[in-house]
Protein backbone atom coordinates (compact mmCIF):
# COMPACT_ATOMS: atom_id res chain seq x y z
CA UNK A 1 0.00 0.00 0.00
CA UNK A 2 2.59 1.80 0.72
CA UNK A 3 6.00 2.18 -0.72
CA UNK A 4 9.08 4.36 0.45
CA UNK A 5 12.09 4.14 -1.33
CA UNK A 6 15.53 5.34 -0.75
CA UNK A 7 13.79 8.83 0.48
CA UNK A 8 16.62 11.66 1.16
CA UNK A 9 15.87 15.09 2.54
CA UNK A 10 18.36 17.38 3.09
CA UNK A 11 17.99 21.32 4.51
CA UNK A 12 21.04 22.29 3.25
CA UNK A 13 23.90 20.00 4.12
CA UNK A 14 21.79 18.60 7.21
CA UNK A 15 20.23 15.81 6.31
CA UNK A 16 16.91 14.98 8.17
CA UNK A 17 16.05 11.96 6.42
CA UNK A 18 19.09 9.35 5.22
CA UNK A 19 18.08 7.41 2.20
CA UNK A 20 14.92 5.78 4.39
CA UNK A 21 13.43 2.56 2.55
CA UNK A 22 10.35 0.39 3.60
CA UNK A 23 7.42 -0.83 2.93
CA UNK A 24 3.32 -1.06 4.42
CA UNK A 25 1.27 -3.83 3.21
CA UNK A 26 -2.61 -3.48 2.60
CA UNK A 27 -4.19 -3.39 6.44
CA UNK A 28 -1.24 -3.04 8.38
CA UNK A 29 -0.86 -0.76 11.39
CA UNK A 30 3.19 0.56 11.61
CA UNK A 31 3.75 2.52 14.57
CA UNK A 32 6.86 5.33 13.77
CA UNK A 33 9.05 5.66 16.54
CA UNK A 34 11.88 7.56 17.58
CA UNK A 35 13.31 10.87 19.70
CA UNK A 36 12.16 14.44 19.12
CA UNK A 37 14.01 15.51 15.71
CA UNK A 38 14.25 11.82 14.57
CA UNK A 39 12.34 12.32 11.11
CA UNK A 40 9.09 11.22 12.30
CA UNK A 41 7.27 13.97 10.61
CA UNK A 42 9.58 14.62 8.07
CA UNK A 43 8.31 11.17 6.64
CA UNK A 44 5.37 11.50 7.49
CA UNK A 45 4.98 15.01 5.60
CA UNK A 46 6.62 13.24 2.80
CA UNK A 47 4.01 9.98 2.50
CA UNK A 48 1.37 12.80 2.51
CA UNK A 49 3.02 15.14 -0.19
CA UNK A 50 3.10 18.29 1.90
CA UNK A 51 7.01 18.51 1.95
CA UNK A 52 8.99 17.27 -1.53
CA UNK A 53 11.85 14.96 -0.57
CA UNK A 54 15.51 15.50 -2.21
CA UNK A 55 15.64 12.11 -3.83
CA UNK A 56 13.82 8.64 -3.54
CA UNK A 57 10.31 7.60 -4.12
CA UNK A 58 7.18 7.58 -2.27
CA UNK A 59 4.43 5.35 -3.58
CA UNK A 60 0.97 5.63 -2.07
CA UNK A 61 -2.11 3.09 -3.29
CA UNK A 62 0.11 2.32 -6.40
CA UNK A 63 0.41 6.26 -7.39
CA UNK A 64 3.93 8.14 -7.47
CA UNK A 65 3.29 11.09 -5.36
CA UNK A 66 5.37 13.41 -7.45
CA UNK A 67 3.88 12.05 -10.71
CA UNK A 68 0.45 11.38 -9.65
CA UNK A 69 0.09 13.73 -6.30
CA UNK A 70 -3.83 14.36 -6.58
CA UNK A 71 -4.62 10.40 -7.23
CA UNK A 72 -2.59 9.54 -4.61
CA UNK A 73 -3.30 12.09 -1.95
CA UNK A 74 -6.86 11.27 -2.50
CA UNK A 75 -5.94 7.67 -1.20
CA UNK A 76 -5.08 9.47 2.46
CA UNK A 77 -6.53 10.62 5.14
CA UNK A 78 -4.18 13.37 7.50
CA UNK A 79 -4.25 13.85 10.96
CA UNK A 80 -1.46 16.43 10.97
CA UNK A 81 0.55 16.93 14.64
CA UNK A 82 -0.56 19.74 17.04
CA UNK A 83 -4.69 19.49 15.23
CA UNK A 84 -4.68 22.38 13.05
CA UNK A 85 -8.13 22.96 12.12
CA UNK A 86 -10.43 26.00 11.14
CA UNK A 87 -12.04 27.39 14.39
CA UNK A 88 -14.01 29.34 12.95
CA UNK A 89 -16.13 26.35 11.40
CA UNK A 90 -18.55 23.86 12.76
CA UNK A 91 -18.04 20.12 13.38
CA UNK A 92 -19.92 19.80 10.63
CA UNK A 93 -18.85 22.75 8.17
CA UNK A 94 -15.39 21.26 8.76
CA UNK A 95 -15.80 17.81 8.29
CA UNK A 96 -18.32 18.67 4.88
CA UNK A 97 -15.42 20.74 3.67
CA UNK A 98 -12.87 18.15 4.20
CA UNK A 99 -15.12 15.80 2.12
CA UNK A 100 -14.90 18.38 -0.93
CA UNK A 101 -11.82 18.84 -0.43
CA UNK A 102 -11.21 15.36 -1.27
CA UNK A 103 -13.83 15.56 -3.81
CA UNK A 104 -16.58 13.80 -2.73
CA UNK A 105 -19.93 15.19 -4.17
CA UNK A 106 -23.05 14.58 -3.82
CA UNK A 107 -25.44 12.69 -2.11
CA UNK A 108 -22.41 10.99 -1.06
CA UNK A 109 -21.01 13.35 0.14
CA UNK A 110 -24.00 14.20 2.62
CA UNK A 111 -24.17 10.29 3.76
CA UNK A 112 -20.04 10.14 4.13
CA UNK A 113 -19.85 13.39 6.72
CA UNK A 114 -22.99 12.02 8.56
CA UNK A 115 -21.24 8.59 8.70
CA UNK A 116 -17.61 10.00 10.05
CA UNK A 117 -19.54 12.29 12.60
CA UNK A 118 -21.64 9.35 13.73
CA UNK A 119 -18.62 6.97 13.92
CA UNK A 120 -16.19 9.38 15.68
CA UNK A 121 -19.42 10.58 18.91
CA UNK A 122 -19.36 13.72 17.49
CA UNK A 123 -23.16 14.15 16.99
CA UNK A 124 -23.91 16.09 19.76
CA UNK A 125 -21.29 18.50 19.37
CA UNK A 126 -21.97 19.03 15.14
CA UNK A 127 -23.55 22.51 15.77
CA UNK A 128 -20.70 24.07 17.58
CA UNK A 129 -17.74 25.96 16.57
CA UNK A 130 -14.72 23.98 16.78
CA UNK A 131 -12.72 26.89 18.80
CA UNK A 132 -15.09 25.70 21.79
CA UNK A 133 -14.51 22.05 22.02
CA UNK A 134 -12.13 20.74 24.26
CA UNK A 135 -9.00 18.97 23.34
CA UNK A 136 -10.02 15.67 23.09
CA UNK A 137 -13.19 16.52 20.88
CA UNK A 138 -10.74 18.45 18.74
CA UNK A 139 -8.47 15.45 18.29
CA UNK A 140 -11.55 13.63 16.65
CA UNK A 141 -13.06 16.30 14.69
CA UNK A 142 -9.62 16.00 13.36
CA UNK A 143 -9.80 12.38 13.27
CA UNK A 144 -12.97 13.14 11.26
CA UNK A 145 -11.54 15.10 9.04
CA UNK A 146 -8.74 12.45 8.22
CA UNK A 147 -11.36 9.50 7.66
CA UNK A 148 -13.93 11.41 5.54
CA UNK A 149 -13.80 10.00 2.05
CA UNK A 150 -13.19 6.84 3.21
CA UNK A 151 -9.77 6.67 2.55
CA UNK A 152 -7.42 3.31 2.45
CA UNK A 153 -4.39 5.21 4.06
CA UNK A 154 -4.87 6.63 7.23
CA UNK A 155 -1.99 8.57 8.44
CA UNK A 156 -1.74 10.29 12.35
CA UNK A 157 0.78 11.96 13.48
CA UNK A 158 0.93 12.38 17.33
CA UNK A 159 -2.66 11.38 17.85
CA UNK A 160 -2.66 11.17 21.92
CA UNK A 161 -0.60 14.03 22.53
CA UNK A 162 -2.07 16.89 24.96
CA UNK A 163 -4.62 14.31 26.28
CA UNK A 164 -5.82 13.54 29.56
CA UNK A 165 -5.70 9.46 30.47
CA UNK A 166 -10.07 9.26 29.45
CA UNK A 167 -9.60 10.74 26.39
CA UNK A 168 -6.28 8.78 26.02
CA UNK A 169 -8.15 5.89 26.15
CA UNK A 170 -10.79 7.20 24.03
CA UNK A 171 -8.70 7.42 21.20
CA UNK A 172 -7.01 4.50 20.88
CA UNK A 173 -9.83 2.59 21.39
CA UNK A 174 -10.71 4.45 18.29
CA UNK A 175 -7.76 3.62 16.19
CA UNK A 176 -7.99 0.28 17.06
CA UNK A 177 -12.01 0.16 15.15
CA UNK A 178 -10.13 1.98 12.20
CA UNK A 179 -7.16 -0.60 11.80
CA UNK A 180 -9.96 -3.16 10.59
CA UNK A 181 -10.41 -1.23 7.34
CA UNK A 182 -7.34 1.28 6.63
CA UNK A 183 -4.50 1.09 6.39
CA UNK A 184 -2.50 3.09 9.29
CA UNK A 185 0.51 4.95 10.14
CA UNK A 186 1.32 6.60 13.46
CA UNK A 187 3.65 8.12 15.01
CA UNK A 188 3.90 8.58 18.94
CA UNK A 189 6.06 9.15 21.89
CA UNK A 190 4.23 6.89 23.70
CA UNK A 191 5.77 3.23 23.58
CA UNK A 192 3.29 1.42 25.13
CA UNK A 193 0.34 2.62 22.99
CA UNK A 194 2.28 1.44 20.00
CA UNK A 195 3.19 -2.20 21.31
CA UNK A 196 -0.80 -2.28 21.94
CA UNK A 197 -2.23 -0.44 18.80
CA UNK A 198 0.69 -1.59 16.28
CA UNK A 199 1.36 -5.09 14.38
CA UNK A 200 4.53 -3.66 12.90
CA UNK A 201 7.29 -0.70 14.43
CA UNK A 202 10.01 1.80 12.34
CA UNK A 203 12.23 2.81 14.72
CA UNK A 204 14.15 5.82 12.85
CA UNK A 205 16.74 8.29 15.13
CA UNK A 206 18.56 11.12 12.97
CA UNK A 207 17.15 10.28 9.94
CA UNK A 208 17.81 6.96 9.52
CA UNK A 209 15.91 4.06 9.94
CA UNK A 210 17.49 1.03 12.85
CA UNK A 211 15.04 -1.14 12.87
CA UNK A 212 11.61 -2.53 11.44
CA UNK A 213 10.02 -5.49 13.31
CA UNK A 214 6.95 -6.48 15.17
CA UNK A 215 6.45 -5.20 19.00
CA UNK A 216 7.03 -8.45 20.08
CA UNK A 217 10.04 -9.26 17.88
CA UNK A 218 11.56 -6.12 19.50
CA UNK A 219 10.82 -6.65 22.96
CA UNK A 220 12.08 -10.30 22.77
CA UNK A 221 15.49 -9.33 20.97
CA UNK A 222 16.51 -7.41 24.50
CA UNK A 223 14.66 -10.19 26.40
CA UNK A 224 16.46 -10.56 29.71
CA UNK A 225 18.52 -13.64 30.44
CA UNK A 226 15.77 -15.70 31.95
CA UNK A 227 15.59 -13.70 35.60
CA UNK A 228 13.01 -13.80 37.93
CA UNK A 229 12.10 -11.94 40.61
CA UNK A 230 10.89 -13.51 44.07
CA UNK A 231 9.75 -11.73 47.02
CA UNK A 232 10.21 -13.99 50.13
CA UNK A 233 9.86 -13.93 53.93
CA UNK A 234 13.29 -15.62 54.92
CA UNK A 235 13.98 -14.76 58.80
CA UNK A 236 16.90 -17.74 59.14
CA UNK A 237 18.10 -16.53 56.10
CA UNK A 238 18.47 -19.18 53.91
CA UNK A 239 18.13 -17.45 50.51
CA UNK A 240 21.88 -17.50 50.55
CA UNK A 241 22.34 -20.83 50.14
CA UNK A 242 19.88 -21.22 47.65
CA UNK A 243 21.81 -21.21 44.85
CA UNK A 244 23.58 -24.60 45.13
CA UNK A 245 20.35 -25.95 45.59
CA UNK A 246 18.46 -25.21 42.42
CA UNK A 247 20.69 -26.85 39.45
CA UNK A 248 19.91 -24.10 36.69
CA UNK A 249 19.95 -21.30 38.85
CA UNK A 250 23.44 -19.12 37.66
CA UNK A 251 22.97 -15.86 40.03
CA UNK A 252 20.96 -14.83 42.88
CA UNK A 253 21.03 -11.23 44.19
CA UNK A 254 19.14 -9.01 46.78
CA UNK A 255 17.66 -6.05 45.53
CA UNK A 256 15.83 -4.48 48.25
CA UNK A 257 14.06 -5.30 51.95
CA UNK A 258 10.97 -4.32 52.60
CA UNK A 259 9.74 -2.58 55.72
CA UNK A 260 7.37 -5.82 56.40
CA UNK A 261 10.44 -7.52 56.55
CA UNK A 262 9.87 -10.12 53.25
CA UNK A 263 12.80 -8.79 50.83
CA UNK A 264 12.79 -9.20 47.06
CA UNK A 265 15.69 -10.81 45.00
CA UNK A 266 16.53 -11.18 41.59
CA UNK A 267 17.47 -15.05 40.31
CA UNK A 268 19.35 -15.70 37.33
CA UNK A 269 18.81 -19.10 35.15
CA UNK A 270 20.79 -20.42 32.66
CA UNK A 271 19.18 -19.76 29.42
CA UNK A 272 15.82 -21.17 28.00
CA UNK A 273 15.04 -22.43 31.50
CA UNK A 274 11.82 -21.80 33.27
CA UNK A 275 13.31 -21.28 36.76
CA UNK A 276 9.81 -20.57 38.01
CA UNK A 277 8.57 -24.22 39.00
CA UNK A 278 12.01 -25.63 40.43
CA UNK A 279 12.11 -22.31 42.90
CA UNK A 280 8.41 -22.76 43.70
CA UNK A 281 9.14 -26.05 45.10
CA UNK A 282 12.43 -25.79 46.56
CA UNK A 283 11.83 -22.86 48.46
CA UNK A 284 8.72 -23.92 49.50
CA UNK A 285 10.31 -27.09 50.97
CA UNK A 286 12.96 -24.80 52.49
CA UNK A 287 10.50 -23.33 54.22
CA UNK A 288 10.78 -20.21 52.77
CA UNK A 289 7.49 -18.20 52.27
CA UNK A 290 7.04 -16.79 48.89
CA UNK A 291 4.95 -13.34 48.71
CA UNK A 292 5.60 -12.90 45.18
CA UNK A 293 7.20 -14.84 41.72
CA UNK A 294 7.55 -12.97 38.94
CA UNK A 295 9.43 -13.16 35.57
CA UNK A 296 11.25 -10.03 34.51
CA UNK A 297 9.10 -8.20 31.70
CA UNK A 298 10.97 -6.76 28.77
CA UNK A 299 8.76 -3.60 27.15
CA UNK A 300 8.98 -2.26 24.33
CA UNK A 301 10.19 0.58 25.98
CA UNK A 302 13.41 -1.22 26.61
CA UNK A 303 13.63 -2.55 23.08
CA UNK A 304 13.73 1.30 22.14
CA UNK A 305 16.23 2.67 24.18
CA UNK A 306 18.45 -0.33 23.11
CA UNK A 307 17.98 0.23 19.60
CA UNK A 308 18.35 3.79 19.75
CA UNK A 309 21.56 3.46 21.52
CA UNK A 310 23.12 0.76 19.39
CA UNK A 311 22.14 2.97 16.64
CA UNK A 312 24.27 5.80 18.07
CA UNK A 313 27.11 3.65 18.79
CA UNK A 314 27.53 2.78 15.04
CA UNK B 1 -11.91 24.67 -5.90
CA UNK B 2 -15.04 25.67 -5.68
CA UNK B 3 -15.07 24.11 -2.04
CA UNK B 4 -12.36 26.56 -1.70
CA UNK B 5 -13.79 29.56 -3.03
CA UNK B 6 -17.00 29.18 -1.00
CA UNK B 7 -14.75 28.56 2.26
CA UNK B 8 -12.50 31.72 1.89
CA UNK B 9 -14.99 33.72 1.25
CA UNK B 10 -17.51 32.49 3.92
CA UNK B 11 -14.13 32.89 6.90
CA UNK B 12 -14.62 36.78 5.46
CA UNK B 13 -17.73 37.22 7.15
CA UNK B 14 -16.77 34.34 10.10
CA UNK B 15 -13.92 36.60 11.12
CA UNK B 16 -14.73 40.86 10.98
CA UNK B 17 -12.07 40.97 8.06
CA UNK B 18 -15.23 41.43 5.12
CA UNK B 19 -17.37 43.66 7.16
CA UNK B 20 -14.37 45.84 8.00
CA UNK B 21 -13.37 46.46 4.99
CA UNK B 22 -16.74 47.05 3.26
CA UNK B 23 -17.82 49.17 5.98
CA UNK B 24 -14.29 51.15 6.10
CA UNK B 25 -14.85 51.08 2.32
CA UNK B 26 -17.82 52.52 1.75
CA UNK B 27 -17.49 55.00 4.89
CA UNK B 28 -14.48 56.95 3.09
CA UNK B 29 -16.61 56.31 -0.46
CA UNK B 30 -19.43 58.40 1.26
CA UNK B 31 -16.77 61.12 2.69
CA UNK B 32 -15.74 61.80 -0.96
CA UNK B 33 -18.72 61.25 -2.68
CA UNK B 34 -19.78 64.24 -0.78
CA UNK B 35 -16.16 66.34 -0.78
CA UNK B 36 -15.89 65.76 -4.86
CA UNK B 37 -19.14 65.36 -6.08
CA UNK B 38 -22.07 66.73 -4.08
CA UNK B 39 -20.19 69.44 -3.31
CA UNK B 40 -19.85 70.48 -6.51
CA UNK B 41 -23.52 69.61 -7.66
CA UNK B 42 -22.21 67.40 -10.27
CA UNK B 43 -23.43 64.16 -11.53
CA UNK B 44 -20.05 62.60 -12.25
CA UNK B 45 -19.70 59.20 -10.55
CA UNK B 46 -15.96 58.67 -11.71
CA UNK B 47 -14.76 61.34 -9.86
CA UNK B 48 -15.00 59.99 -7.02
CA UNK B 49 -12.93 57.02 -7.74
CA UNK B 50 -9.98 58.80 -8.46
CA UNK B 51 -9.90 59.26 -4.16
CA UNK B 52 -11.69 55.57 -3.74
CA UNK B 53 -8.30 54.25 -5.81
CA UNK B 54 -6.37 55.18 -2.41
CA UNK B 55 -8.70 54.32 -0.49
CA UNK B 56 -8.35 50.86 -1.95
CA UNK B 57 -3.81 51.29 -1.59
CA UNK B 58 -4.75 51.93 2.51
CA UNK B 59 -7.13 48.87 3.05
CA UNK B 60 -6.45 45.72 0.24
CA UNK B 61 -4.34 44.19 2.63
CA UNK B 62 -7.17 44.07 5.37
CA UNK B 63 -8.42 42.01 2.73
CA UNK B 64 -5.82 39.92 1.66
CA UNK B 65 -2.93 39.59 4.04
CA UNK B 66 -4.47 36.73 6.35
CA UNK B 67 -4.41 34.38 2.96
CA UNK B 68 -1.90 32.23 3.39
CA UNK B 69 0.02 33.62 6.36
CA UNK B 70 -2.48 33.11 9.05
CA UNK B 71 -2.99 29.41 7.53
CA UNK B 72 0.80 28.47 7.86
CA UNK B 73 0.96 29.77 11.25
CA UNK B 74 -1.64 27.52 12.18
CA UNK B 75 -0.30 24.76 10.81
CA UNK B 76 -4.33 24.65 8.19
CA UNK B 77 -2.20 24.81 5.36
CA UNK B 78 -1.05 21.06 5.78
CA UNK B 79 -5.05 20.13 5.52
CA UNK B 80 -5.23 21.77 2.09
CA UNK B 81 -1.68 21.28 1.14
CA UNK B 82 -2.37 17.25 1.29
CA UNK B 83 -5.81 17.53 -0.08
CA UNK B 84 -5.98 16.11 -3.88
CA UNK B 85 -5.80 20.05 -4.91
CA UNK B 86 -3.06 21.32 -7.19
CA UNK B 87 -1.43 24.48 -5.53
CA UNK B 88 -2.58 26.54 -8.33
CA UNK B 89 -6.00 25.79 -7.67
CA UNK B 90 -5.88 26.64 -4.31
CA UNK B 91 -4.09 30.36 -5.16
CA UNK B 92 -6.57 30.82 -7.56
CA UNK B 93 -9.55 29.66 -5.31
CA UNK B 94 -8.24 32.49 -2.40
CA UNK B 95 -7.75 34.81 -4.96
CA UNK B 96 -11.22 34.60 -6.13
CA UNK B 97 -13.03 34.88 -3.27
CA UNK B 98 -11.30 38.13 -2.10
CA UNK B 99 -12.45 39.47 -5.76
CA UNK B 100 -15.84 38.37 -4.54
CA UNK B 101 -15.86 40.31 -1.67
CA UNK B 102 -14.63 43.39 -3.92
CA UNK B 103 -17.21 42.38 -6.68
CA UNK B 104 -19.72 42.82 -3.53
CA UNK B 105 -17.90 46.38 -2.53
CA UNK B 106 -18.21 47.78 -5.69
CA UNK B 107 -21.72 46.55 -6.32
CA UNK B 108 -22.77 48.68 -3.02
CA UNK B 109 -21.13 51.91 -4.60
CA UNK B 110 -23.49 51.71 -7.15
CA UNK B 111 -26.25 53.14 -4.56
CA UNK B 112 -24.31 56.60 -5.19
CA UNK B 113 -24.97 56.03 -8.90
CA UNK B 114 -28.57 55.82 -8.33
CA UNK B 115 -28.31 59.17 -6.45
CA UNK B 116 -27.31 60.31 -9.01
CA UNK B 117 -29.66 59.35 -11.15
CA UNK B 118 -31.87 60.87 -9.25
CA UNK B 119 -30.48 64.50 -9.43
CA UNK B 120 -28.99 64.36 -12.95
CA UNK B 121 -28.03 62.20 -16.12
CA UNK B 122 -24.46 60.65 -14.98
CA UNK B 123 -22.89 59.56 -18.31
CA UNK B 124 -23.18 55.52 -17.77
CA UNK B 125 -20.78 54.18 -20.13
CA UNK B 126 -17.83 56.27 -18.12
CA UNK B 127 -19.21 54.69 -14.89
CA UNK B 128 -19.05 51.95 -16.51
CA UNK B 129 -15.56 51.87 -17.80
CA UNK B 130 -14.18 53.36 -14.38
CA UNK B 131 -15.78 50.45 -12.27
CA UNK B 132 -13.94 47.90 -14.77
CA UNK B 133 -10.96 49.58 -14.41
CA UNK B 134 -11.67 49.86 -10.26
CA UNK B 135 -11.91 46.42 -9.88
CA UNK B 136 -8.88 45.45 -12.28
CA UNK B 137 -6.68 47.70 -10.21
CA UNK B 138 -8.45 45.83 -7.11
CA UNK B 139 -7.81 42.41 -8.70
CA UNK B 140 -3.84 43.02 -9.29
CA UNK B 141 -3.90 44.79 -5.34
CA UNK B 142 -4.99 41.26 -4.40
CA UNK B 143 -3.02 39.51 -6.32
CA UNK B 144 0.02 41.46 -4.76
CA UNK B 145 -1.03 41.09 -1.27
CA UNK B 146 -1.86 37.38 -1.76
CA UNK B 147 1.54 37.00 -2.88
CA UNK B 148 2.87 39.00 0.18
CA UNK B 149 0.74 36.52 2.45
CA UNK B 150 2.59 33.36 0.98
CA UNK B 151 6.21 34.54 1.82
CA UNK B 152 5.61 34.75 5.53
CA UNK B 153 4.01 33.28 8.43
CA UNK B 154 3.38 36.78 10.13
CA UNK B 155 0.05 38.11 8.75
CA UNK B 156 1.29 41.56 10.23
CA UNK B 157 4.68 41.49 7.66
CA UNK B 158 2.38 40.45 5.00
CA UNK B 159 -0.10 43.56 5.30
CA UNK B 160 3.43 45.74 5.52
CA UNK B 161 5.09 44.42 2.54
CA UNK B 162 1.63 44.77 0.92
CA UNK B 163 1.20 48.13 1.89
CA UNK B 164 4.44 49.59 1.75
CA UNK B 165 4.31 48.62 -1.96
CA UNK B 166 1.66 49.65 -2.91
CA UNK B 167 2.65 53.23 -1.35
CA UNK B 168 6.02 52.80 -3.74
CA UNK B 169 3.92 52.64 -6.53
CA UNK B 170 2.57 55.21 -5.74
CA UNK B 171 5.05 57.43 -5.50
CA UNK B 172 7.14 56.09 -8.51
CA UNK B 173 6.48 58.92 -10.70
CA UNK B 174 7.88 61.26 -8.65
CA UNK B 175 11.31 60.20 -8.51
CA UNK B 176 10.97 59.91 -12.41
CA UNK B 177 8.49 59.78 -15.20
CA UNK B 178 9.47 56.84 -16.94
CA UNK B 179 8.35 54.94 -13.46
CA UNK B 180 5.07 56.65 -14.40
CA UNK B 181 3.62 53.53 -16.79
CA UNK B 182 4.36 51.55 -13.76
CA UNK B 183 2.40 52.77 -11.08
CA UNK B 184 -0.92 51.12 -10.63
CA UNK B 185 -2.44 53.67 -9.31
CA UNK B 186 -1.68 55.68 -12.20
CA UNK B 187 -2.45 53.37 -14.52
CA UNK B 188 -6.03 53.63 -13.28
CA UNK B 189 -6.37 57.28 -13.55
CA UNK B 190 -7.08 56.53 -17.20
CA UNK B 191 -9.74 54.60 -16.84
CA UNK B 192 -12.69 57.41 -15.39
CA UNK B 193 -11.99 59.32 -18.67
CA UNK B 194 -14.39 56.72 -20.08
CA UNK B 195 -12.30 54.90 -22.40
CA UNK B 196 -10.45 51.55 -22.15
CA UNK B 197 -7.01 52.11 -23.10
CA UNK B 198 -5.76 48.39 -24.36
CA UNK B 199 -2.41 49.02 -23.02
CA UNK B 200 -3.27 50.36 -19.01
CA UNK B 201 -5.75 47.46 -19.62
CA UNK B 202 -3.39 44.87 -20.09
CA UNK B 203 -0.68 45.93 -17.64
CA UNK B 204 -2.83 45.68 -14.52
CA UNK B 205 -3.96 42.33 -16.37
CA UNK B 206 -0.46 41.12 -16.23
CA UNK B 207 0.53 42.43 -13.43
CA UNK B 208 -2.29 40.27 -11.50
CA UNK B 209 -1.38 36.93 -13.82
CA UNK B 210 2.62 37.99 -12.53
CA UNK B 211 1.38 37.75 -9.24
CA UNK B 212 -0.28 34.77 -8.69
CA UNK B 213 2.24 32.96 -11.02
CA UNK B 214 4.98 34.27 -8.24
CA UNK B 215 2.58 32.65 -5.69
CA UNK B 216 2.20 29.56 -6.65
CA UNK B 217 5.85 29.47 -7.82
CA UNK B 218 6.40 30.28 -4.04
CA UNK B 219 3.86 27.94 -3.04
CA UNK B 220 5.46 24.79 -4.95
CA UNK B 221 9.18 25.74 -3.75
CA UNK B 222 8.04 25.75 -0.44
CA UNK B 223 7.71 22.26 -0.39
CA UNK B 224 10.91 21.09 -1.25
CA UNK B 225 12.57 23.64 1.63
CA UNK B 226 9.93 23.14 4.16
Amino acid sequence: MIKVKNVTKKYGNFMALDDVSFEIKEGEVVGLLGPNGAGKSTTMNIITGYIEQTEGEVVVAGYDMLKKPKKAKREIGYMPEGVPLYTDLTVKEFVTYMAELKKVKGKEKKEKVEKVIKEMGLEDVQKKLIRNLSRGYKQRVSMAGALVGNPKVLILDEPTVGLDPKQVTEIRALIKQLKKKHTVIISSHILSEISQICNKVIIINKGKILAIDTPKNLENKVAHNNIIYVTVEDPENKMAGIKDKIKDLKNVKLIKENEDKTKEFMLEGKKDVDLRKSVFDKLSKEGITIFELKKADTSLEEAFIKVIEEGGKK
Amino acid sequence: MGAIIKKEFKSYFLSPVGYVFIGLFLIMFSIFFYTDVVKYGSTNFEYIFYNGATILTFITPILTMRTFAEERKTGVEQLLLTSPTSITKIVLAKFIAATLIMIITEVCTLMYFGILCFFGVPHIQTALVTLLGFLLLAMAYIAFGILASSITENQIIAGVITLGFFILMWFLPSFNNIFANFSLINIFTKFPTGQIDIANTVTLITFTVMSLLLTVIFMQRRKSVR
